[in-house]
């Protein structure tokens, strides 16, 4: 009898398995960024000491570092959200963009006249509509005539981009800050519409990020409308038998997912950048929320550690230029973290053993799976 | 009993398993198996499900391998890395899901991984080979149809051609007259002597004695994983094999009573209903189901049943006609609408369109009622609802393997059957459609199964079976009528039914032809 791997499909992951997964994922990231710092010249150690320094060693890096998670949070969501459907929605950035236009917009139309408690809840709620509207020139052709998801969202986001740089750098659009003449800027938000700040930087868009994430994990996990969005998205034909209507579910949740997109855009114009300011906001935020979404296996409340680490990822990026490591350097530790991720799945949904003659077959694990 | 096919020569044999042993989860599916097929037979494989039958042909087309144990191919020692490997070495398996990519055509499919594909398809050759091997076996096929264009049976055709089309040597056949009509299965029996008497090996899994009685020179009877024996086929009687593959005798549930239908619950006029090709395939049907009474629908697979029950529950709307359930027209009603009408639907496909394969069992129970109390108050779901209740269902229907958190998609064929049923009498149907409801299961869930259908026949309930087994539809039904080409062509009290006479039906002889 010869020796030989077998590798088996598991039956069911236990949950310690679900978490010391992404877990080792994460290390193993690290692991082979050292490598390639060492590499360069860098000592590793001393990089990501600077870097968890940055990140969580001081008030203002917290700070910093949950002001760079909160948009995160919510383009997590809004793919997670919409993955879970089998809709690939990969036009959070535009969606993001335009829910910032719309916010901005609702901002700079009401003046500094209103009041907080008008402007701000009007703010937010421009900007999720702003994100439901851009998702929606998506989701109604998927929904109605069947188109790809996949190629009409990513292109509404280069329309999204042009229209918002046409906003600013192209017309003398309300969104355009009349008083500066050299290089062109957004609007300042009015201060009455903008997010209070409560510790150091931070405002509180972090807890409006946290609340929608809870919201929409209670949505799906606990209500009658998530069980059948559940089902839509496990198998439509079955969800189809079982008299739900598919594509109205569909529809709502591809919207719902563009207005979390919309909302992220809205609680960074209203908060920390204060202007619809196209190179505050070209960064890509609606792209890492899918990254966001992945690592979180699509679960709405495990999106909030992973934002907050990304963000951290992010916010120590900058710092490291000053002791003279590329910047770069963290985009490549973020696409690592991801491909050892996706790589650990495999780890989860399978087992490897290496029978002798007298084979001693393991039972399925115990454990409940992480709903 | 011997525990070895009789042979003439060691050097006829075309496959050996010596004590092969195979493992899942701890579970012995195949333990010290010992099989052995001679060149140039046809050799049932007979067992219940769960026996280790599909596993023992899993390891002879390559798609396990064994834990421990030995294999000789033509007497020489052999390892099958891979079914391709296995493929290579002239073994074939038709799997009862068939591997067929469904937006292919019939002779791209037999292209598919064939050694001798390059880079360049010649359609029109493909097409008129695949057109003459399936004459020369008598196994007519459109070879420019796409696959999920085609019936079950015809799909099965398809595989075996395809294997044919490979030239194998050894062809495993894993219940392949499950779908089939006795005419169908008549012709396969003729393909598969046709195939051994040109020196091919054919193995024929079953659990149907008549047809392993029939077709088969040898037999292997596996029970609980072991090999309980082996004999010639011409030495066994039918009761032997049926006592050594299930360890007792075989009874199951039929109709015995004769009750008097009540009010017609489901009527039915003139339904038109078009395929997935946008052909007319349901032709102007029309029937009643009276409460308290089974109708049973016999057919060859692919004659419209399946698109009859898509029309009756709402999941396409017929073109013309009239479906009431009771006093409601629902015609053109949604699936949710014939859901509350009183429509209870056990579709033949079981995974994918009856259950949610990813979601738990209890979610699956409250897969239709979960829109109501208990399962929710308001808009908000009642998790504990959803355990009790599927705690109680899980007890009362006997859904054995059930754990929590588990995705249903995990459960034998049997138990998922048998959540799906629960699930659709616990709406408390006035109709209950049951299409091919124990095509695939063993004798025990069948006899289950069968229970249910007779008990809510007893309740009250207008029950229309679809199937394609007519032991079954001869054993429950009350009534019954004859599909073909999207006609019904024949209907008869069960009394004056027999095998043949609905054969012929089947086959389109209409009635009126009959002598």
């Amino acid at each position: 009898m010869t020796r030989h791997v077998v590798v088996e499909p598991r039956g069911l992951a236990s949950v310690k398995l679900r978490i010391l997964v992404p877990v080792l994922s994460v290390l193993a990231a690290l692991v082979v960024g050292g490598l390639f710092l060492a590499i360069t010249g860098e000592n590793p150690l001393d990089v990501y000491r600077k870097m968890a320094d940055v990140a969580f060693g001081s008030a203002n890096g917290v700070s910093n570092t949950l002001i760079s998670a909160t948009p995160l949070i919510l383009t997590g969501v809004a793919a997670a959200l919409a993955f879970k459907m089998l809709v690939w929605n990969i036009g959070g950035e535009g969606q993001l963009i335009m829910g910032a236009v719309f916010a901005s917009g609702i901002a700079i139309w009401l003046g500094p006249a209103a009041p907080s408690w008008i402007a701000i809840p009007a703010v937010i709620v421009a900007g999720g509509v702003g994100g439901a509207v851009w998702a929606s020139v998506a989701a109604i052709p998927r929904v109605y005539l069947k188109t790809n998801e996949i190629i009409t969202t990513l292109m509404l986001n280069f329309i999204a981009l042009s229209f918002m740089n046409f906003l600013v750098f192209g017309s003398s659009s309300p969104w355009r800050d009349s008083a500066v003449s050299t290089f062109p800027t957004g609007q300042p938000i009015p201060t009455n519409a903008r997010l209070p700040t409560f510790f150091q930087r931070l405002d509180i868009s972090i807890f409006i990020a946290f609340g929608l994430a809870i919201a929409a994990w209670w949505l799906v996990g606990k209500t009658r409308w998530g069980f059948a969005v559940q089902v839509v998205g496990d198998s439509p034909e079955t969800a189809k038998y079982a008299g739900i209507s598919v594509p109205n579910k569909i529809l709502v949740v591809f919207l719902l997912s563009g207005a979390a997109a919309g909302f992220a855009g809205a609680l960074y114009v209203a908060g920390p950048i204060g202007a619809l300011e196209p190179r505050s906001l070209d960064l890509g935020l609606g792209f890492t929320g899918i990254i966001v979404a992945a690592l979180a296996g699509l679960h709405l409340l495990a999106v909030i550690p992973i934002a907050i680490l990304m963000g951290a990822l992010n916010n120590s990026g900058p710092a490291l230029q000053s002791i003279g490591v590329p910047t770069s350097t963290i985009t490549m530790l973020q696409g690592a973290i991801l491909i050892f991720a996706v790589g650990g799945e495999f780890f989860i949904r399978h087992r490897i053993r290496l029978p002798r003659k007298e084979s001693t077959p393991q039972e399925i694990p115990d454990g409940v799976e992480v709903a | 009993m011997t525990t070895d096919a009789p042979t003439d020569a060691e050097t006829d044999l075309a496959v050996e398993l010596r004590n092969v042993d195979k493992a899942f989860y701890g579970v012995k599916a195949n333990d010290n198996v010992n099989f052995r097929l001679a060149r140039g037979e046809v050799h049932a494989l007979l067992g219940e499900n769960g026996a280790g039958k599909s596993t023992l042909c899993s390891i002879l087309a390559g798609l396990y391998r064994p834990d421990a144990g030995e294999m000789f191919l033509n007497g020489a020692p052999t390892v099958f890395k891979s079914p391709k490997d296995a493929l290579a070495s002239g073994v074939g398996m038709i799997y009862q899901h068939f591997r067929l990519v469904p937006n292919l055509t019939v002779a791209e499919n037999f292209a598919l991984g064939h050694p001798s594909t390059g880079i360049r398809l010649d359609q029109k050759k493909l097409q008129e080979e695949a057109a003459e091997l399936g004459d020369r076996y008598g196994l007519p096929i459109d070879p420019s149809a796409r696959i999920w264009q085609l019936s079950v049976g015809e799909q099965q055709r398809v595989e075996i051609l395809k294997l044919l089309y490979r030239n194998v040597d050894v062809l495993i056949l894993d219940e392949p007259t499950a779908v089939l009509t006795p005419q169908e299965s008549k012709q396969l029996f003729k393909t598969m002597r046709q195939m051994a008497d040109e020196g091919r090996s054919v193995i024929f899994v079953s659990h149907k004695l008549r047809e392993v009685k029939e077709v088969s020179d040898s037999v292997t009877v596996l029970r609980h994983g072991r090999n309980v024996g082996g004999v010639a086929t011409a030495d066994a009687e039918a009761e032997d094999l049926a006592r050594m593959m299930v360890g007792r005798d075989l009874v199951l549930p039929a109709r015995t009573d004769t009750t008097q239908p009540g009010s017609v619950v489901l009527a039915v006029t003139d339904l038109r209903v078009e395929g997935d090709r946008g052909l007319e395939v349901v032709s102007g049907v029309s029937f009643e189901v009276r409460a308290g009474e089974i109708v049973g629908i016999a057919g060859v697979s692919g004659n419209g049943q399946r698109e009859l029950a898509l029309g009756l529950n709402g999941l396409r709307t017929p073109t013309a006609g009239r479906v009431f359930i009771t006093n409601f027209d629902v015609t053109k009603a949604s699936v949710l609408a014939h859901i509350y009408a009183g429509m209870s639907y056990v579709p033949q496909n079981r995974l994918g369109v009856g259950l949610a394969p990813g979601l738990t069992t209890e979610e699956n129970l409250a897969l239709k009622a979960f829109r109501q109390p208990p399962y929710s108050r308001g808009r908000r779901l009642v998790p504990s609802a959803f355990r009790s209740e599927g705690a109680r269902q899980i007890e009362q229907y006997d859904v054995r393997g059930v754990r929590p958190g588990l995705p249903i998609r995990l459960l034998s064929g049997g138990n998922l059957q048998k959540a799906l049923i629960a699930r659709e009498i616990e709406m408390g149907p006035k109709v209950l459609i049951l299409h091919s409801p124990t095509r695939g299961l063993d004798v025990g869930a069948t006899q289950t199964v069968r229970q249910l259908a007779l008990a809510e026949r007893a309740r009250g309930v207008g029950v229309l079976l679809i199937s394609e087994d007519l032991d079954e539809l001869l054993a429950l039904s009350d009534r019954l009528l004859v599909m073909y080409e999207g006609e019904i062509v024949g209907q008869m009290n069960t009394e004056d039914a027999t095998a043949e006479r609905l054969g012929l039906l089947m086959a389109g002889k209409r009635q009126g032809e009959q002598t």
